[in-house]
C-alpha cells in the first residue's frame, strides 16, 4: 500500500510539551513525574507507557461542585510517552503561562499540566444562568494549558475604551482572571438575544485583559456524554 | 489558517509565525514541463556573492545547512527547509525561484503555489497559474529579506532567458530590477547548470528524509535519527520536516508559546524520548532542555494567543477569520440586521432589538413554521457574528441583487432592499424554499455549513433544493424533477429527484455548499 497520500500527517518530533498537530490535535510528550490533567474521554491515541487514573482525589476536591457532581471530568495521564488529544473535532488552541493565570469555561479545557494550580468556580453573580449556572477553571502557575474552541477563536481586548465587552455565554471560551466579569440581562421587552432561549444575557468584562470567544453557540460538552 | 498572497504582497515573517525554521513548498507544474526550483541566497546588494548559497539540485545544502533542499513530498514539486536563525548575516535575501527546463514559456503553467509551513501548519500561500505570466522561462516566486525584520514577499515576476538571465540578474549585470548598480560581485558562472533531469536529489520516498546532517553546532549528532524509524512508519515527513533535530531555541512551531528562558525547561522530558520505540522521535533531538525552550521572553499567553489577535479595526465589514465577521457601527452608523442569537460578542453602545416580523418574519413564518427571527442592531461599537462555526463570506453588493436562501443569510445592512421570494415545486421538502433577494448597496454576510463552490450558469446548471445558498438575482430559477416512469419499480430511487435547474445570461453565478440542510 502506498503511504504517500498520508505521508502530510506523520507527527513531527516533539518540539514542547504540549503542541498542535494539525489544527484540532493536541499532542502532549509526557514524561514521568510531569502528569498531566485532561479531560475524560478526550484520549485519541497515545504512543508509549501512559496510565490515566479517573477522578483523581485532588480534582474530586476542587470539583466537588462541578455540575451535578457526578465526578470530576478530569483524568491524571501519567507515564511516559507521546499523548494526542481532541474534542470532537474542536480547534485546540496551546497557551503557556508564565506565572500567568487564565479562567477557562469548564467544556474548552482540554488538558493542563498537573503542576498548576486549578480552582473551579462558579461564576458569581449568575447563578441561575442557563439554569445551570457557568462554572469555569481558573488555571495558574507557569506550564502548559490546551483549549479547545469550535472554529477559529478571536482575542478580543478589553479596556481598549471605556466600553466594556459583552459576550454571549455560550461562546466564551476563556478570559484573563483580572477582568471584572458581572453578568447582564438585557431584558427589554421583546429584546432577543441569546440562543432561541428568550433570555437574553450576556457577560460583560471590564479591566484590562482579553477574551477569547469561539465563532459558535454550540457550548455542549461532547465529552461529558460518555460519561 | 493560510494567508493567501498575491502578487506584490508583502508581511513579515514574525506576523506569519512565530517559528523561524520553516518549510517552503513550491508547485509548478505544466503539461509537458520540467522545472528546476533554486533559492538564491544573497547579499545586501541582492547579488550572489558566495556560490554556496546557491541551493539547488546539485548542491542540495547551504554550507551551515541553514538552507536545504527537500525534494518534492506532500504535493510539493520540491521543497526546502530554512532555519532562519542561522542564515549567516552576509546572506540577506532568499529568492526562491523557478526555472523552466526544456522548452515551453511560463504562461503553460498550470495553477501552482508557493507555500510555507510552519509547525506542519501551512501559514502563508502565493498562489499563482500561467495567466500571470507570459513568455518567461525564469520566474522568481518569492523572497524573504531582511528589512529590520525577516519579510515574506510575493514576486511573481521572471525573465525571458531562463536560468542563465537568473544568474546574471542575480550574479552581477545590471538588469532591470537593479536596486545596486555596481557589478564586481561575484560573477556564477559555475553554475549555469546543465539541463539535468530534474532533481537527481530527490529523497528516498520510503527514507524519511527530514533530517540530513545535524546542521547545528549545538547538536549532538542525532544517534542516526533515521534509521530509527520503522520501515513501516510514514514514509516521508512531508511538510513538517521542521521540527527536526536544530539547535534548541528554535524549535518554534507556531501554536507553542515562548516560554520565558529558563523558566520551565524540564528537565525530565528529554529522558522520555529514551524509550527506543518512538518512531518520530529520534532520541538525538532531545537537545537536553530542549523542549519548548525559549526564544524569547515574552508572556507565554499573550505571543500564543497573538495569533487569534483582532483584526484592526477600519472597515464596515471586516471578515475576522473564516467564521467570524465584525461590524464596526462605528465607521457608519447605520443599523445592522443579524439572525437572531448569531451575535457572539460586542464592545461599545449597541442596542439589540427584535424586529418586528415584517413581511419576511410573517410570510416565512406562516407558510412553514420556521420563522426568520431578525434582530436590529444599532448604536456604536464593534459587534461579532458567528453561527455554529459555519463558513462566512460577506458579499458586498454595489447596486446589483442576489437572492440568498433564507437559512443561509446571517447579517446585512439595514439600507439593503430586501424581500422574500418563494419557490414552489412539487417535491421540495416543505413545499417551498424561501428566499431573500437583496437588491441595493451595502453588504449581506451569507454562511455556508464547510467550503462553497460557485458555479457559473449555463444552460445546464442544477442544483439541490437544500445544498444551494445564494445566486445571482438575474438568474432564473426552475424546479426540475426527474420523472422515471419506472421509478414505482424502485422503491430506492436515487433520492435525487427533485433538482433546481437555473438559466441566465453569462456572467450569472450560483453558490452551493457542501452540506444538505
Amino acid at each position: 500500500m502506498t503511504q504517500q497520500p498520508l505521508a502530510g500527517y506523520a507527527p513531527t518530533p516533539p518540539a514542547a510539551r504540549m503542541e498542535n498537530h494539525g489544527s484540532h490535535i493536541l499532542k502532549v510528550a509526557m514524561a514521568s513525574g510531569q502528569d498531566v490533567y485532561a479531560r475524560t474521554g478526550s484520549m485519541i491515541s497515545y504512543e508509549g507507557f501512559v496510565q490515566y487514573e479517573p477522578n483523581p482525589p485532588a480534582v474530586r476536591q476542587q470539583a466537588a461542585q462541578w455540575l451535578t457532581g457526578e465526578g470530576a471530568p478530569l483524568m491524571r495521564c501519567h507515564g511516559d510517552g507521546l499523548l494526542y488529544l481532541a474534542d470532537y473535532g474542536a480547534e485546540v488552541v496551546v497557551v503557556h503561562l508564565a506565572d500567568d493565570s487564565v479562567s477557562v469555561n469548564g467544556t474548552n479545557l482540554l488538558a493542563f499540566d498537573a503542576h498548576l494550580q486549578f480552582g473551579v468556580e462558579r461564576v458569581k453573580g449568575l447563578a441561575k444562568l442557563a439554569g445551570q449556572g457557568l462554572f469555569n477553571v481558573t488555571v495558574a502557575g507557569t506550564g502548559w494549558v490546551a483549549l479547545t474552541s469550535r472554529g477559529t477563536p478571536v482575542v478580543v481586548d478589553c479596556g481598549r475604551g471605556e466600553d466594556e465587552t459583552y459576550v454571549d455565554p455560550d461562546a466564551l471560551v476563556a478570559w484573563s482572571t483580572r477582568l471584572k466579569v458581572k453578568g447582564k440581562r438585557s431584558f427589554k421587552a421583546s429584546a432577543l438575544i441569546g440562543r432561541g432561549s428568550g433570555e437574553a444575557f450576556q457577560l460583560g468584562f471590564s479591566g484590562q485583559g482579553f477574551v477569547v470567544v469561539q465563532p459558535s453557540e454550540d457550548s455542549a460538552d461532547r465529552l461529558r456524554v460518555r460519561g | 489558517m493560510a494567508r493567501e498572497f498575491q502578487r506584490g504582497h508583502k508581511a513579515r515573517l514574525s506576523d506569519l509565525t512565530a517559528g523561524t525554521d520553516l518549510y517552503i513548498g513550491v508547485q509548478i507544474t505544466g503539461p509537458g514541463l520540467a522545472f528546476d526550483i533554486s533559492c538564491f541566497g544573497l547579499d545586501a546588494d541582492e547579488r550572489l556573492s558566495d556560490d554556496r548559497y546557491f541551493v539547488f539540485y546539485n548542491q542540495p545544502e547551504s554550507p551551515e545547512g541553514a538552507i536545504r533542499q527537500l525534494g518534492p513530498q506532500a504535493g510539493d514539486t520540491e521543497s526546502f527547509r530554512v532555519t532562519f536563525d542561522e542564515v549567516p548575516d552576509a546572506v540577506r535575501r532568499l529568492s526562491f525561484t523557478a526555472t523552466l527546463d526544456g522548452d515551453g514559456q511560463m504562461s503553460q503553467v498550470a495553477p501552482g503555489y508557493l507555500r510555507i509551513v510552519a509547525g506542519g501548519e501551512e501559514v502563508a500561500r502565493y498562489a499563482f497559474d500561467g495567466s500571470e505570466f507570459t513568455t518567461e522561462r525564469a520566474v522568481m516566486l518569492g523572497d524573504f529579506y531582511v528589512k529590520d525584520v525577516w519579510r515574506f514577499a510575493a514576486v511573481g515576476q521572471g525573465f525571458d532567458g531562463g536560468l542563465a538571465a537568473l544568474l546574471q540578474h542575480f550574479g552581477g549585470e545590471v538588469a532591470e530590477e537593479a536596486r545596486a548598480p555596481e557589478g564586481e560581485a561575484a560573477e556564477a558562472p559555475g553554475f549555469a547548470p546543465p539541463a539535468g533531469p530534474a532533481p537527481a536529489f530527490a529523497p528516498p520516498p520510503g527514507g524519511p528524509p527530514s533530517p540530513p546532517p545535524a546542521p547545528a553546532p549545538v547538536q549532538p549528532p542525532p544517534p542516526a535519527p533515521v534509521p530509527q524509524q520503522p520501515a513501516a512508519s510514514v514514509p516521508q515527513h512531508a511538510a513538517p520536516t521542521i521540527a527536526a533535530p536544530m539547535p534548541a531555541p528554535v524549535a518554534q512551531p507556531p501554536g507553542p508559546p515562548q516560554p520565558p528562558p529558563g523558566s520551565y525547561a524540564p528537565p525530565g522530558v528529554p529522558a522520555q524520548a529514551s524509550p527506543p520505540g518512538f518512531g518520530q522521535q529520534p532520541p538525538g533531538q532531545a537537545v537536553p532542555g530542549g523542549y519548548g525552550v525559549p526564544q524569547q521572553g515574552g508572556a507565554g499567553l499573550r505571543v500564543s494567543l497573538e495569533k487569534y489577535r483582532e483584526v484592526p479595526v477600519g472597515r464596515r465589514w471586516t471578515l475576522q477569520n473564516g467564521q467570524l465577521v465584525r461590524a464596526d457601527l462605528g465607521v457608519d452608523p447605520q443599523p445592522v440586521l443579524a439572525r437572531q442569537g448569531s451575535m457572539v460578542l460586542y464592545q461599545g453602545d449597541v442596542d439589540f432589538s427584535h424586529k418586528s416580523a415584517g413581511f419576511v418574519g410573517r410570510v416565512v413564518g406562516q407558510a412553514t413554521g420556521q420563522e426568520m427571527q431578525l434582530m436590529r442592531c444599532a448604536g456604536r461599537g464593534q459587534v461579532f457574528f458567528a453561527d455554529d462555526s459555519s463558513h462566512l463570506h460577506p458579499i458586498e453588493l454595489q447596486g446589483d441583487g442576489i437572492c440568498v436562501s433564507a437559512e443561509n443569510v446571517l447579517a446585512f445592512d439595514e439600507t439593503l432592499h430586501y424581500e422574500v421570494r418563494r419557490i414552489e415545486g412539487h417535491g421540495i421538502p416543505g413545499g417551498v424554499l424561501f428566499t431573500m433577494q437583496f437588491q441595493g448597496t451595502g453588504t449581506v454576510v451569507v454562511k455556508t455549513h464547510g467550503t462553497p463552490v460557485v458555479l457559473p450558469v449555463t444552460p445546464m446548471t442544477y442544483a439541490d433544493a437544500q445544498a444551494v445558498v445564494a445566486w445571482s438575482s438575474a438568474a432564473q430559477v426552475i424546479v426540475s424533477s426527474q420523472v422515471r416512469l419506472r421509478r414505482t419499480a424502485y422503491p430506492g430511487h436515487s433520492g435525487e429527484s427533485v433538482n433546481l435547474q437555473f438559466r441566465g445570461a453569462p456572467g450569472n453565478f450560483i453558490v452551493v455548499q457542501p452540506y444538505e440542510v
